[in-house]
């Protein structure tokens, strides 16, 4: 579906399912220069299970227009009116790497429209090398080589993917390739208040979903990011940074059993 | 390195798409020869069907030995995914049946294999698609073709049998700024020696029966998505409209770069059920093991085959795209820089009765109607599949009388020159 935020089209999946903001929703946040194909193995899922979904390019990602958001902040400012737009007055949200940082600041500014928190393959803060930054700016493409290359793991390189003939390597490329990197690598690397945005959640049931081989944000720092927010971290053995794409039966199993257990609470 | 891995070729070749399995062990890819897979309950079946979820149903769909071979050729082609068919026929006529409907129309080189110019010119028709034939390495000409409902621009990497080399960067250009993709059949070359989505080219096509098979054993088709086209561009409702056979997904918005082949294999594997067998897949994938090696051979022995015909007196004219007589020669350089394959063609003294009186003296050489074997191939069209046309007919469709066709295998190259010998010197008998 296509929506209006800051006078800029918003194109957003729903899981093949017309949005019904009456269900419960799931807002998936895709990484930097990614977009909702990240989600496709997760969102069909819970549109088909009794939740409405929400994965959204952020801007000027792929099928949204308007400009990148230039800091995190601007993200989470930016969902809040996305999902003022679709009618949604709380969700479950759901981040990948930069998107859980997105969804970090959203959460600490909005506690009350966070039905629960679900971080994967992230870290409260994601340092971003000033080289990899430039190398953005005079090329996503040029950016998106070293990106697909420490983002996917051993499985992913060795030519494997869950969805039979594809190649998941090309696909992140391709996408990468075109979207503006720069800018979201420099809001991630400006980001530096995501443990404070964590002291300011409360209980907000949380969820921390990682990969023992992910480069891109190291397991040490996710298991950081798991402790400080309080919960038991998911580790998905074998994958690397890009879980979403490179796991999707393993990412969507731990996503559904913490959001269906959070949602038996939340109907209670 | 292409773009789908880091590895090199001959080790995407040899390792890409599969891994030891985890119950066995078995190091070479196993061949899954069932019809079906069974589901773990109705929500694993549900969730399957509703493409929530990655995995086999049903192997006219796909095959656990099949994907590997196909994410081995996406690979070795540096696409984001690939479908393999029973034939490159089946891979072509999916390929073109996915993109147009009826009233839709096709630009394509006029200098291409006979049966798939018969497809475009007579099968395809019945079905109110046509085809406009071109000089596809003339900018005006393909630039004039295009159409508001042109849906692909189609050549061959390099042409069966005119030897022409496609001018692939100059050809995409043209066709992608017209909102076109641009389909290659890189048969010939193989990814060993020419990777037609690094020149531009959307989607590529092989008969891997050829020499990415390279044994003779199998039959067998692959289709490669570039992941490189911009299917929303407007002309293309068949990927942005809903798909109502599948709940009216939206393939552009659902799967982006790899949404070609997603819809082939929903609608033309699932439709039409041109499913490579996997047995077929497992000989093909014993045969891209050593693409690149073989490869190698094959353009040493053509070189040395070629240089030797030119200094045969009973050879009339020798015909190979790094020539100078070729037209696209140079273009041949740029794009083939390990080599332009190894078909080549030449004239023989004695004209029809010379090229017969060849095929029949040869013995290494097998006169069949194939190429891309390891082992050498020879073809007089003019006393075989074109033996009722007349001389001005042939002419007509490129192909003079005194044609012989090679397709040059791994032997001994003094093995090969030395059985040549023979044929030629029946040629020269019958020209007396």
């Amino acid at each position: 579906m296509k929506l209006r935020v800051n006078n800029a089209e918003v194109f957003i999946a729903t899981g093949g399912k017309t949005f019904n903001p009456e269900l419960p929703t799931v807002v998936f946040l895709h990484g930097s220069g990614l977009d909702h194909r990240s989600w496709a193995l997760q969102t069909r899922w819970f549109a088909y299970h009794g939740y409405s979904v929400l994965a959204p390019d952020l801007p000027g990602h792929s099928l949204s227009s308007g400009a990148a958001c230039e800091s995190i902040e601007q993200s989470a400012e930016w969902l809040e009116q996305l999902l003022d737009e679709a009618g949604v007055k709380s969700a479950h949200i759901v981040g990948h790497s930069q998107g859980f940082l997105t969804a970090l600041e959203f959460s600490k500014n909005n506690p009350g429209r966070v039905l629960s928190l679900t971080a994967i393959g992230t870290a409260a803060a994601i340092p971003v090398n000033q080289a990899l930054i430039d190398t953005a700016k005079d090329s996503s493409a040029k950016a998106a080589h070293m990106m697909v290359n420490w983002g996917f793991g051993p499985s992913a390189h060795n030519g494997r993917s869950a969805v039979p003939g594809m190649q998941p390597i090309a696909i992140g490329r391709a996408i990468m390739s075109r979207n503006p990197l720069a800018a979201d690598l420099q809001a991630c690397a400006d980001y530096k208040t995501g443990n404070d945005a964590i002291s300011a959640l409360g209980n907000i049931p949380a969820c921390c979903i990682l990969a023992d081989k992910d480069k891109m944000t190291p397991i040490k720092a996710g298991l950081k990011l798991a402790e400080n927010m309080g919960v038991n971290p998911m580790i998905i053995k074998g994958y690397g940074h890009m879980l979403p794409i490179e796991a999707p039966r393993k990412t969507l199993n731990a996503l559904r059993n913490f959001i269906s257990s959070v949602q038996i609470q939340v109907a209670a | 390195m292409s773009n789908s891995s880091f590895y090199k070729p001959s080790t995407i070749a040899l390792h890409t798409g599969y891994s030891p399995e985890p119950q066995h062990g078995s190091r070479a890819v196993p061949i899954y020869q069932t019809t079906s897979f069974a589901f773990d309950d109705v929500s694993d079946a549900q969730s399957l069907f509703n493409v929530e979820r990655g995995g086999h149903i049903y192997s006219r769909i796909s095959n656990p030995t099949v994907a590997v071979l196909e994410q081995r050729l996406a690979a070795l082609e540096g696409g984001t995914g690939a479908i393999c068919t029973a034939s490159g026929m089946s891979a072509l006529y999916s390929t073109f049946t996915t993109l147009c409907s009826a009233g839709d129309h096709i630009v394509s080189s006029a200098q291409i294999y006979g049966s798939t110019a018969t497809l475009l010119r007579h099968t395809l028709p019945r079905f109110n698609i046509n085809t406009d034939f071109v000089p596809i390495n003339n900018p005006e000409a393909l630039r004039a073709a295009i159409k508001p409902n042109t849906k692909l621009v189609f050549c061959e990497s390099i042409s069966n049998p005119g030897m022409e080399v496609s001018n692939l960067p100059e050809i995409a250009k043209i066709a992608n700024e017209m909102g076109v993709p641009v389909v290659v059949d890189a048969t010939f070359a193989t990814p060993a020696l020419c990777r037609p989505i690094e020149h531009g080219a959307n989607i590529v096509v092989h008969s891997v029966t050829k020499w990415i098979g390279g044994h003779g054993a199998a039959i067998g088709g692959a289709i490669i998505d570039g992941g490189n086209f911009d299917w929303g561009n407007g002309r293309f409702p068949e990927m942005t409209e809903p798909f109502a056979p599948y709940h009216g997904m939206r393939f552009w918005e659902e799967f982006g770069p790899n949404c070609f082949v997603m819809k082939v294999r929903s609608e033309a594997m699932r439709d039409l059920g041109p499913a490579m067998a996997p047995q077929n897949a497992f000989l093909i994938l014993q045969g891209v093991e050593t693409l690149s090696l073989r490869m190698k051979k094959h353009v040493e022995n053509t070189k040395a085959l070629r240089d030797w015909l030119l200094e045969q007196e009973a050879v009339t004219w020798v015909n190979h795209p790094e020539l100078d007589t070729n037209d696209s020669c140079e273009v041949a350089k740029t794009l083939f820089p390990d080599g332009a394959g190894s078909m080549l063609c030449f004239g023989v003294a004695g004209g029809r009765a010379g090229g017969a009186a060849f095929i029949n003296s040869v013995g290494l050489a097998s006169h069949l109607a194939n190429v891309g074997d390891s082992r050498t191939l020879v073809l007089h069209p003019g006393s075989t599949t074109h033996s009722r046309l007349t001389k001005e007919a042939l002419e007509a469709s490129g192909i003079s009388e005194d044609l012989i066709r090679v397709s040059v295998g791994l032997e001994d190259i003094k093995d090969i020159t030395s059985d040549f010998a023979k044929g030629l010197k029946a040629a020269v008998r019958v020209s007396e």
